[in-house]
C-alpha cells in the first residue's frame, strides 16, 4: 500500500473522515492550552471529574429533545458549571479534595447514565458516553469551531494569571488580583468538555485533554512550549488514530486516545532516560 | 491593625479575636508553637484566607507583598529564575502588558543583590532551596512594598543565605518598610527584630521583642 493511500486517500475520499479530523484539529487546539495548564496545576483529576459532570446535563438535554448536539451541549454545559462550581463550593481550600471529588465524578456518571438509559436505548448510552467521531455534522463542527475559537482566545488573554496561578496562587491575591481565576478556568475546562463531548463522549473526552498535555510536561519545556507540543502530539494522534480507525476497522474515539496514550509512554522514556544520559554526555548543564 | 481577626479551616479555630496594630516602619517576629497560627495571621494579612470573623485594615493595600512557605511553591512548575523575580513587577505590566527594558534591567540588579546573577536563566526546579528563597527575596525586592511579610523565610536554607536575607530584612525596615515576619527561631528574633507578637491561636503578647518573649516564657 503506498504512503497515498494509507494516509491521504482516506480523507480525500471520505467525507466523514475530513469532518471528523477538522473537527479534532479544532479540539486539539483548544486541548493543548487548557490540558497543559489542567496538568501544571495539577488538576488531573478535576479534568476527569468535570468531564463526567457534563453527563446528567446531557442526559436530560437528550430527555427534551433527543441526540441533538445543541441541546446535549447546552446541557452539558450547564451541569458542568453547576458541578464545578459545587465542587469548588464542597471541596475547595481542603488540602485531601480527592474523595469529595470522586463522589461527584460517580454520582454525576450514574446520573447521567440512569437518564438517557430511562428514555432511550443503549446505542444512545453508548454514544453520550464515548461519543461519535465520524458522525459530526457541519452543524457540530460550527459549534466545535465556536467553543475551540472562544477557548483559544480566552486563554491568551488570561494566560499570565492562568501560569502564575498555578504555582504560586497567594502571589496574585497577595497583589491584589481579586478576579476569581480558578473558577474562570474551570469554567474554560467544562467548555473544552463540551465541545469534546459530541466527538469524544463523556468518558473519553479527558484522554484528548490530558494525554498529549502529559506527554508534552515529559520534556520539561515551558509553559508556552508545553502548550504548543500538546498540541503538536494532540494533532498526531488524531490523525494516527482516524487513519488507525479506518484501516483496522476499530472505534475512532479510543483508536484516537490510544495513539494519544502511546505518545504519553514514549515520551516517559525517551524524556526520562535523557534526563538520565544528558549529566553522562555532558549536557547537564545546556 | 487587627480588629478581632478569627480565621477557622472547617470545624478548627486557627486563630481567634486577634487585634492589634503592627506600628508603621516596625520590623515585627511572629512566634508561637506548631499550629499556633503564625502562618494564618500572615494569610490573613494578605488577604489569601476568609476570615470567619473581625476585620483587617491596611493603608497600605496596594503595596503589599506577601512570601508564603516556600513549600507552597510548586518548583516542578516550568519558570526560570529570571522569570519568577520579573513577577515583582506584576503592578506595572499586569495581565496583559509585557515586562518593559527598564523592568529587565532592575530585575538583573536586584538578582545581582541577592547573589544570583548567574542563576537567572536556570528552571527553579534546578536551584538549590536557599537560591529559590533569594530569588523570592529578590521578587519581593522589586515589588517594592511598604508591607512584608514573610512566612517563615529562613526555613530550609544555608546560614549564608540566612544571613545575607536578614540583612535584606534589616535594609527594609531601615528604608521605613513594615515587615513581618513568622519565625520559630527565638535567637534570630531575640538577635534582630526589636518587636514580636506571640501567637497561641489567641495573642499571648505583643511588644517589644523582650517583654514578650518574657510573656511566652512564663
Amino acid at each position: 500500500m503506498s504512503a497515498h493511500a494509507l494516509i491521504v486517500e482516506p480523507f480525500q475520499t471520505l467525507a466523514f473522515m475530513r469532518a471528523a479530523l477538522v473537527a479534532c484539529l479544532a479540539l486539539t487546539l483548544t486541548n493543548g492550552a487548557v490540558g497543559t495548564l489542567l496538568v501544571l496545576r495539577r488538576m488531573s483529576l478535576d479534568g476527569d471529574v468535570l468531564g463526567h459532570a457534563v453527563m446528567p446535563g446531557a442526559a436530560i438535554g437528550f430527555l427534551y429533545a433527543g441526540p441533538s448536539p445543541t441541546w446535549l451541549s447546552l446541557g452539558g454545559l450547564a451541569s458542568g458549571l453547576v458541578v464545578a462550581a459545587l465542587a469548588e463550593l464542597i471541596t475547595g481550600g481542603r488540602a485531601r479534595r480527592d474523595a469529595g471529588l470522586v463522589a461527584f465524578y460517580l454520582v454525576a456518571l450514574s446520573l447521567g447514565v440512569t437518564l438517557v438509559a430511562w428514555r432511550g436505548s443503549n446505542v444512545d448510552v453508548v454514544r453520550v458516553l464515548f461519543g461519535s467521531v465520524l458522525a459530526i455534522d457541519q452543524r457540530a463542527l460550527l459549534q466545535i469551531a465556536a467553543s475551540s475559537s472562544f477557548i483559544v482566545l480566552a486563554i491568551a488573554a488570561l494566560y499570565r494569571p492562568l501560569a502564575v496561578g498555578a504555582f504560586d496562587p497567594a502571589f496574585l491575591r497577595a497583589v491584589g488580583t481579586r478576579a476569581p481565576y480558578r473558577m474562570v478556568f474551570a469554567a474554560l475546562v467544562v467548555l473544552t468538555l463540551v465541545a469534546s463531548f459530541q466527538a469524544f463522549g463523556t468518558l473519553l473526552a479527558v484522554g484528548p485533554l490530558l494525554l498529549p498535555a502529559a506527554a508534552a510536561r515529559c520534556w520539561g519545556l515551558g509553559v508556552a512550549a508545553s502548550m504548543a507540543l500538546a498540541t503538536g502530539f494532540g494533532l498526531a494522534a488524531s490523525v494516527a488514530g482516524l487513519l488507525a480507525s479506518y484501516h483496522g476497522n476499530l472505534p475512532s474515539g479510543p483508536a484516537i486516545v490510544l495513539a494519544a496514550g502511546l505518545l504519553f509512554g514514549i515520551s516517559l522514556v525517551i524524556a526520562g532516560a535523557w534526563r538520565r544520559l544528558a549529566p553522562l554526555i555532558g549536557r547537564g548543564d545546556a | 491593625m487587627l480588629h478581632d481577626v478569627t480565621v477557622r479551616y472547617g470545624r478548627r479555630i486557627a486563630l481567634e479575636a486577634v487585634s492589634g496594630e503592627f506600628v508603621a516602619g516596625s520590623l515585627t517576629a511572629v512566634v508561637g508553637a506548631n499550629g499556633a497560627g503564625k502562618s494564618t495571621l500572615l494569610a490573613a494579612i494578605a488577604g489569601v484566607v476568609r476570615l470567619a470573623g473581625g476585620r483587617v485594615s491596611c493603608a497600605a493595600r496596594q503595596r503589599l507583598a506577601y512570601l508564603p512557605q516556600i513549600a507552597a511553591i510548586d518548583r516542578d512548575h516550568p519558570l526560570t529564575v529570571s522569570e519568577l523575580i520579573t513577577l515583582g513587577g506584576w503592578r506595572e505590566f499586569g495581565v496583559f502588558r509585557s515586562p518593559g527594558s527598564a523592568l529587565r534591567a532592575r530585575v538583573a540588579e536586584v538578582a545581582e543583590t541577592v547573589g544570583l546573577a548567574e542563576r537567572l536563566g536556570r528552571s527553579i526546579g534546578e536551584v538549590s532551596m536557599g537560591e529559590l528563597q533569594r530569588a523570592l527575596f529578590a521578587r519581593l525586592i522589586l515589588q517594592d512594598a511598604a508591607v512584608i511579610l514573610l512566612d517563615e523565610p529562613f526555613a530550609a536554607v544555608d546560614p549564608q543565605t540566612m544571613s545575607l536575607l536578614l540583612d535584606q530584612v534589616t535594609r527594609w525596615h531601615q528604608e521605613g518598610r513594615t515587615v513581618i515576619a513568622a519565625l520559630h527561631d527565638l535567637d534570630v528574633v531575640q538577635a534582630r527584630f526589636p518587636s514580636t507578637l506571640v501567637l497561641a491561636r489567641r495573642c499571648v503578647a505583643w511588644g517589644p521583642t523582650e517583654v514578650a518573649l518574657r510573656a511566652m516564657a512564663a
